[in-house]
């Protein structure tokens, strides 16, 4: 056990993460090219968008200088803002973290954000810094910021490119020498982490497990701590990167368990596997449910694809249990279903991998938070979907979900990123120079305020400079009416949305507006309100259609003639019938877009 | 019922929102082509047509001799000995007396005259090179010449054009003692001069349609019948050419980009004059043969252009079985009850306020 390294990598999105994994993987023979890059990013979709959604682990020997042999688990964690939790379980199952800094970008808010992560895990850290090949590296300022900002030792800090291998060999040694080896007797009662789990069609669910105390082996009967389910161990093994099965696993190890779970609802990150002899051991602490933030509704284009849909579903849950979801019935879009995700991100990847993987063509509603409705009766009301929220008559008061965000941005961006923070009823908690270029700014906001882009704004307001990182702080009571909005006379639920007051008439009058502009013209005219309870705030009529026609003889060219028409068809094929109306899918995430 | 079509694809000039296959410039190789359709027509020797129809691009630039040429070898291989109606289409400014003397005497029987309008802002705001004298002038020509009938093509909605100048246009048409109008919607066609920079005074869809509601009123007013949705004919002179396309019937297409409907399969030989007159009639693109329930819907979208005659059910079961139309005698029965068709209890027609937004509904025939 004295010669196995936990670590993981924490970063700030694009410092360098997987670039270095890729590296140490090489320095250690695991992999021996580079052709495939970026082994831990396997999702295409990950790669696409640059993060590690989520977490895997990679066994590797090392030979130290000195001639001792290692066993090195690296343990890959998710690199962002959504997935805290997730990060702090993989945390766990380290003894140490290596914290990358990108020499010409310095700390930004995720560096603080994992960092602090880090030290509540009570990890050994060694700050690295990276990307010390480019001609703007700033690497006395990176030192300065460490020691600042996270009280982390400078002096400590070793420089390197994860790019050209400069300085990785020396990060080897370093990990072994500076790292502490994991601790817990194979003697004692079985106790182990699950920090990330997948669903594999042959071995159902596969779950990674760090082992701190007893061992592991096939045929073993477990225990789930906090289900107390029993089952029996069909496999154990490593990933070296690829699955390899191996007669047993010890105190100290890094790997995998597959046992008869076929259901990834089974088990949950954070939770512990422990012995059904020894019920009494104790749990891992800080484990808890993942818990959905926001929430968004999902409509087949076609009713007849729900049950496909449904299929989709179950089978997406198994790779991702931090996807809650349930049948939802909506007027307009008839059966479909309420997903939960742990973020924005979370959910807009969901969202794209469910169109690819499962070829769904999807209808997506416009996004939302949890609102705690008191009622005047008093009872207390936790909605997720503005179509169900009571009548305004029987409201007492609303109040929503608050994230603390830290928001890094250049002093030169401060000013935009404050407009556009309080433009979101953002309040600003603290202000504080980090050096003489950067501010943090602590805002506290409404969650919903920043399920609509807010991230992108932050973004495009600093020129890609801002960093934002966010933990949840609350319910605040807030002065919020439900907009409905009416097409022909047909209230669309799914269009209905939860807004402060205030701008309750602006935002109805946009959105009416851009429908107006969305909708195609039909043979008929087509009114289009919002509407707050019985009282209409906006009003526009899409005048009929008059002329749809081919009126071109074509030579007896028929074929083009329907081929035209074929496309028409398929066109319409895209839109929702909502009554008598057709209505692109689009209209749907149209105020998500107004927000952007 | 069969129909010959022979596609002349030479211009004097592009019009400006032409997306027709007609090449300006390039009457050098008029006699190389007029062999080129000669030689292709052996192809379909022995086969007999009733119609003959010469479209183009401008069919009136063959000029005589080629003409006679033309009618004259093709008539070598196939049999037109049963040509009911010989359609030439020719522009105002080259049906001249000796063009139109050759077509008579090549058995031609019918013209269709490109007037466009008779406005002269309308005509050289597209690109027309004739004046509104000249498509009269031809109009009187083609009367006195004798042909059974004489048809002018119209479009609505050409920039600038108003209902005053439309309404004067039509008067003159019928003074002149026009038997058939073919009104056609200008569309703005991708890659056309007119697509790429569209005038400021173009109509917009509305007056378009207002404008084709305001011709019809009038045509219909003076005697003719709305036969097709862009089709107007006194009785007894509906063109009989294109009948037969929106009946579903045989047609072959003679010349580069001419279409043709044989023996169940649509095809279209390639736009391409120089390979064509290479290899006539041997680059067809295209090719599709419907299965026979996608078959019946096609058919059915084109009869349901024919405003009168619509959509005879039992025929169409009839032709192609009644298990393979059900699902289509389905839609229409449930159109019929929206409102979007008309049904006596033999025939599906077109609701006459329906015509000009009809693709919607053509679209769910299919």
């Amino acid at each position: 056990m004295d010669n196995i390294r936990n670590f993981c990598i924490i970063a700030h999105i694009d410092h360098g993460k997987s670039t270095l994994a890729d590296r140490i993987l090489e320095l250690t023979g695991v992999l021996h090219t580079t052709a495939n890059a970026q082994v831990l990013d396997s999702m295409a979709l990950e790669r696409e968008r640059g993060i590690t959604i989520k977490a895997k682990s990679v066994r590797m020997p090392y030979q130290s200088r000195s001639g001792q042999s290692y066993i090195l688990n690296l343990i890959d964690t998710p690199g962002h803002v959504d997935f805290n939790y997730e990060v702090s379980r993989s945390l766990k199952a380290c003894e140490g973290a290596l914290l990358l800094v990108d020499a010409a970008q310095g700390v930004e808010a995720q560096t603080i954000a994992n960092a602090y992560l880090a030290i509540d895990a009570g990890l050994e850290i060694i700050p690295v810094i990276n990307k010390i090949d480019l001609p703007n590296a700033m690497i006395d300022e990176c030192r300065l910021q460490l020691e600042d900002m996270l009280g982390l030792p400078a002096k400590d800090a070793l420089l390197i490119s994860a790019k050209d291998g400069t300085g990785v060999p020396n990060l080897l040694e370093a990990i072994v020498s500076r790292l502490p080896s994991p601790r817990g007797g194979v003697d004692e009662p079985l106790r182990c982490l699950i920090f990330d789990s997948y669903y594999d069609s042959y071995r159902g669910v596969i779950a990674h497990i760090r082992l701190f105390s007893g061992s592991l082996r096939r045929g073993d009967r477990i225990m789930i701590k906090s289900t107390s389910k029993v089952c029996e161990v069909d496999e154990v093994g490593y990933f070296l990167p690829q699955i390899t099965p191996s007669d047993k696993l010890m105190a100290g190890e890094v790997g995998y368990v597959a046992a008869t779970i076929r259901k990834a609802g089974d088990i949950h990150v954070g939770d512990c596997i422990i012995s059904p002899d020894r019920p009494e051991t104790a749990a891992i602490p800080g484990f808890r449910r993942s818990q959905p933030m926001v929430f968004c509704g999902i409509y087949p284009i076609n009713s007849s694809d729900y049950s496909k849909l449904a299929a989709a579903l179950e089978k997406f849950q198994l790779n991702d249990s931090s996807i809650v979801y349930e049948k939802e019935s909506s007027a307009a879009l008839g059966h479909g279903y309420r997903l939960g995700f742990l973020g924005m991100l979370h959910m807009e990847i969901t969202l794209e991998r469910l169109k690819r993987e499962y070829g769904q063509e999807l209808i997506s509603t416009m996004p939302s938070v949890i609102y705690k409705v008191v009622t005047t009766r008093g009872e207390t009301l936790m909605i997720d979907n503005p179509s169900r929220f009571p009548t305004a008559a029987y409201i007492d008061h609303i109040e929503e979900p608050i994230i603390r965000a830290r928001i890094i941005v250049p002093n030169a961006f401060v000013g935009p990123c404050m407009e556009l923070s309080e433009s979101r009823r953002g309040t600003l908690v603290s202000m504080e120079h980090l050096d003489t270029r950067r501010a943090l700014l602590t805002y506290d906001f409404p969650l919903a305020e920043t399920v609509t882009g807010y991230y992108d704004k932050l973004k495009s307001v600093s020129r890609g400079y801002a960093s934002m990182d966010y933990d949840l702080a609350g319910y605040r009571s807030s002065d919020l009416v439900k907009v409905d909005v009416l097409v022909k006379e047909n209230q669309v639920d799914a269009l209905s949305f939860i807004t402060v007051r205030d701008s309750a008439i602006p935002k109805g009058r946009a959105l009416i507006h851009k429908l107006r502009k969305l909708i195609p013209r039909h043979l008929f005219e087509i009114p289009l309100q919002a509407a707050i309870g019985g009282k209409v705030i906006a009003r526009e009529n899409i005048v009929p259609l008059r002329k749809d026609v081919l009126s071109k003889c074509y030579g007896g060219d028929i074929t083009r003639k329907r081929k035209l028409l074929e496309k028409q068809k398929e066109g319409k094929k895209r839109m929702k019938m909502v009554g008598s109306v057709e209505v692109p899918q689009e209209a749907f995430m149209l105020l998500l877009k107004m927000e952007e | 019922m069969r129909g010959l079509y022979v596609h002349v694809p030479f211009c004097a000039r592009k019009c400006s929102y032409c997306d027709f296959y007609s090449l300006p410039a390039r009457l050098d190789l008029l006699e190389a082509y007029v062999q080129a359709v000669v030689h292709e027509s052996h192809r379909y020797g022995g086969l007999s047509f009733q119609t003959l129809y010469l479209g183009g691009g401008t069919p009136s630039l063959l000029g005589p001799g080629h003409l006679r040429e033309l009618v004259g070898g093709i008539g070598k291989s196939v049999d037109l000995s049963e040509l009911i109606e010989s359609t030439i289409e020719v522009n105002p400014e080259s049906a001249t007396g000796a063009l139109l003397e050759a077509a008579r005497e090549a058995g031609i029987n019918r013209v269709s005259i490109g007037v466009q309008s008779l406005s002269d802002y309308e005509l050289q705001g597209v690109g027309r090179i004739h004046t509104a004298a000249q498509a009269v002038e031809a109009i009187i020509l083609a009367s006195r010449l004798g042909f059974k009938s004489v048809s002018a093509d119209l479009i609505i909605g050409l920039p600038g054009q108003t209902w005053s100048a439309l309404h004067r246009t039509l008067g003159t048409l019928v003074g002149a003692g026009i038997e058939h109008v073919s009104l056609y919607c200008l569309s703005l066609e991708k890659g056309t001069p007119l697509e790429k920079s569209p005038p400021l005074d173009l109509p917009s869809d509305d007056t378009q349609a207002q404008l084709f509601e305001q011709a019809r009123s009038f045509l219909l007013g003076h005697g003719f019948i709305h036969y097709e949705i862009s089709n107007f004919a006194l009785k007894g002179y509906e063109c009989l050419h294109n009948l037969n396309y929106w009946r579903g019937g045989e047609y072959v297409g003679l010349g580069p980009a001419a279409a043709s409907h044989l023996y169940g399969r649509r095809f279209r030989n390639r736009a391409d004059l120089d390979a064509y007159i290479d290899r006539p009639g041997y680059l067809t693109e295209d090719v599709e043969e419907l299965d026979v329930r996608d078959k019946a819907s096609e058919e059915a979208m084109l009869r349901l252009r024919l405003l009168v005659e619509g959509l005879d059910a039992g025929e169409l079961a009839a032709k192609f079985g009644r298990d393979n139309i059900e699902p289509l005698a389905d839609r229409l029965e449930r159109m019929a009850h929206d409102g979007l068709l008309v049904f006596d209890g033999l025939r599906y027609r077109l609701a006459p306020s329906r015509v000009l937004t009809s693709n919607p509904i053509f679209a769910e025939v299919l």
